[in-house]
């Protein structure tokens, strides 16, 4: 096995480490804030993953630019990138969302810890 | 045309953004605004779906990158049918809040509205859009305004169900993310139909796992069993036209993306008793569960699950007539379920809890609107002459063509139990006798929530009587699903040249 297929093997397993951990705490945890957390470093992992789909070992920006025409071989896959920054985008906005949801949970209930807001029952 | 199809997001997009600015002006324009703008998606959807009905599918590039490089609108005989569907009934909703409750207040409404239209645009987004890392934004789009919305009312428990909501929303958007990351790096590509052309290449082990997120990453949208525990919740702490939003319109972008999924881009046309099972346990679970509650909103939101359910296995069936039931039951679904959510709202008014013990003999007192929830009551358990028989029957009639004699037996008892506690909520109303102990102050509804009922009741009576007027539309959607070569050559602009 070469350096570039390990790298890459490492990068996979991180991220879906990641994945797992976020899950985890998104599972356990009994604080609103740490489920949170939780859903952040999942999509951490996606991102990571993400990402590493679209590396090549020593590749170079997807620009042509004078002197570089033969850079099709050796560019990194632009759109990965591109799905990333989208997908952080929106992860920012369900957190914020998220966010203010604890502060009225919190205004509502005095509290935030999970098991004590049952109002609601399936 | 009044325009293309583009403009079914970007109008609605700009409008969410313009209104807070339009609104420190002139503070009506924060409820006015809105409305035209639904009413304007609903000319130019009608608009497109009459002259795609002409010319064949419209297939929208945007910036001018070809359809497997860049993202592409696809508006055919389905998409179109359904973004009509859902402009409608997003602009009916418009009319009935139009100043309900606290949308009095500047504040309250501004917020409201804004989120109401995001919701329709980005619900129309998922239907007609041919990209699926393009539908996974929409879908966040629209989960992002339904946490909104959920939490809307403060002092409720509102902030506890869209929670409960966001969490399970984005942990499944997290799973839709992973399976375009599997799809993307095994094919390459986004783009729907490229996809569907070079499945096959794809092995089958990442197929699997791929169709497995998916079906997790769509199914909290589409309400399947068991990631649908947000929704009671969500639908009892919601305001009432908020409730109807979301099963005239989000759950339906939820199913559509749901069998294009199934039927185009993993093409299981063969066994496809996937469909049937998670539709079955779904239909049987909410239903049973419905029979058991307490409050009238809840149970209107297990009945909304159930009826999806039943929407599912007509789909899973996969021969013409199942598809044809299925959108024929989404079509009714979309009518009847917003009039139950709006007129169980006008009886509910006053109270908080919305029991159905509340709402005693409430028709002694507001006469018009009890009909009115009788009237959809019935069309939903499938009574005849109302629209609901049709579709149900044509469930009936596809499933027996399949000789799926148990799934017919099941649909049968399922109707049964439906108009059981349908029937249970309309005995209280009709005839008990009124009791101010018990039953709630009644409340004079508004001149335009009466409106949008009487719209409602009347298009359940035009589908009642003429089931034709609709079920030649419903012909051409269903062929357009399961014909996944046209769709493919359409949109890839393969074989014939395209009406520019």
């Amino acid at each position: 096995m070469d350096t570039a297929e390990l790298i890459r093997l490492g990068v996979y397993g991180t991220s879906i480490l990641l994945i797992l951990i976020g899950l985890y705490a998104v599972l356990t945890k009994k604080s609103l804030i740490k489920i949170i957390i939780g859903l952040s470093i999942i999509d951490g992992g996606i991102h990571l993953l993400l990402i590493g789909i679209g590396y090549v070992k020593g590749g170079t920006a997807p620009i042509f630019s004078p002197g570089s025409e033969d850079a099709v071989a050796r560019m990194v896959d632009p759109v990965p990138q591109a799905l990333v920054l989208t997908a952080i985008v929106i992860g920012f906005g369900v957190t914020a969302v998220a966010l203010s949801l604890i502060i009225r949970l919190y205004r509502h209930h005095n509290t935030l810890n999970i098991d004590e807001i049952k109002n609601l029952k399936w | 045309m009044v325009g293309t199809p583009v403009f079914l997001i970007a109008i609605p997009l700009l409008a969410a953004f313009l209104i807070p600015l339009i609104g420190m002006i002139w503070k009506e324009s924060v409820r006015i605004i809105p409305g035209l703008v639904l009413a304007y998606m609903t000319v130019l959807s009608a608009s497109l779906y009459l002259f795609i009905l002409e010319n064949g599918t419209y297939v929208e590039t945007i910036a001018g990158w070809q359809a497997p490089w860049g993202i592409d609108l696809v508006f055919s005989p389905l998409t179109g049918l359904l973004a009509t569907i859902m402009t409608f009934m997003g602009f009916i909703v418009w009319l009935y809040s139009y100043r309900f409750k606290s949308n009095v207040e500047f504040e309250a409404a501004k917020k409201y509205f804004i989120f109401l239209m995001l919701l329709v645009a980005g619900s129309v987004g998922i239907v007609i859009t041919g990209d699926i890392f393009n539908q996974f934004v929409f879908i966040e789009i629209v989960g992002i305004s339904a946490y909104a919305l959920t939490a809307f009312y403060t002092g409720r428990n509102s902030a506890e169900a869209a929670f409960k909501y966001l969490i399970m929303g984005s942990l499944s958007a997290s799973a839709l993310l992973i399976a375009i990351i599997i799809v993307y790096a095994q094919l390459g590509t986004l783009n729907m139909a490229e996809i569907a052309a070079n499945i096959d290449q794809m092995n089958v082990h990442y197929r699997i796992i791929a169709m497995i997120f998916f079906i997790i990453g769509i199914g909290v949208e589409a309400e399947i069993f068991p990631l649908n525990g947000w929704a009671p919740d969500a639908y009892t702490e919601a305001p009432g036209p908020v409730g109807g939003a979301f099963s005239g319109i989000v759950v339906k972008a939820g199913i559509y993306a749901m069998v294009r999924m199934m039927f185009t881009l993993f093409d299981i046309s063969g066994p496809m008793k996937i469909l049937i099972v998670i539709g079955l346990v779904t239909l049987i679970v909410a239903e049973t569960s419905a029979l058991r509650q307490e409050k009238l909103k809840r149970m209107l939101a297990y009945s909304s699950i159930g009826q999806m359910g039943l929407v599912l296995v007509a789909f899973g069936m996969g021969t013409k007539a199942g598809v044809f039931a299925a959108l024929f039951l989404m079509l009714n679904h979309a009518i009847i379920k917003p009039l139950l959510f709006l007129s169980g709202s006008f009886l509910t008014f006053n109270t908080t809890e919305k029991y159905i013990s509340q709402i005693t003999g409430m028709a002694k007192k507001m006469p018009v609107v009890s009909v009115l929830f009788a009237l959809g009551a019935l069309a939903i358990s499938g009574l005849p002459p109302f629209s609901g028989f049709w579709s149900k029957l044509s469930v009936l009639t596809a499933a027996a063509d399949e000789n799926l004699m148990l799934i017919i037996a099941l649909v049968l008892i399922i109707s049964v139990i439906e108009i059981v506690y349908y029937f249970r909520v309309i005995n209280r109303l009709f005839f008990f006798e009124y009791d101010e102990s018990v039953s709630v102050k009644p409340h004079k509804p508004g001149f335009n929530g009466m409106i949008a009922l009487f719209i409602l009741a009347g298009l359940i009576l035009l589908i009642g009587f003429y089931p034709a007027s609709v079920t030649g539309y419903l012909d051409l959607a269903a062929d357009d699903l399961l014909n996944t070569h046209q769709y493919i050559d359409k949109v890839l602009q393969l074989g014939q040249s395209i009406i520019q």
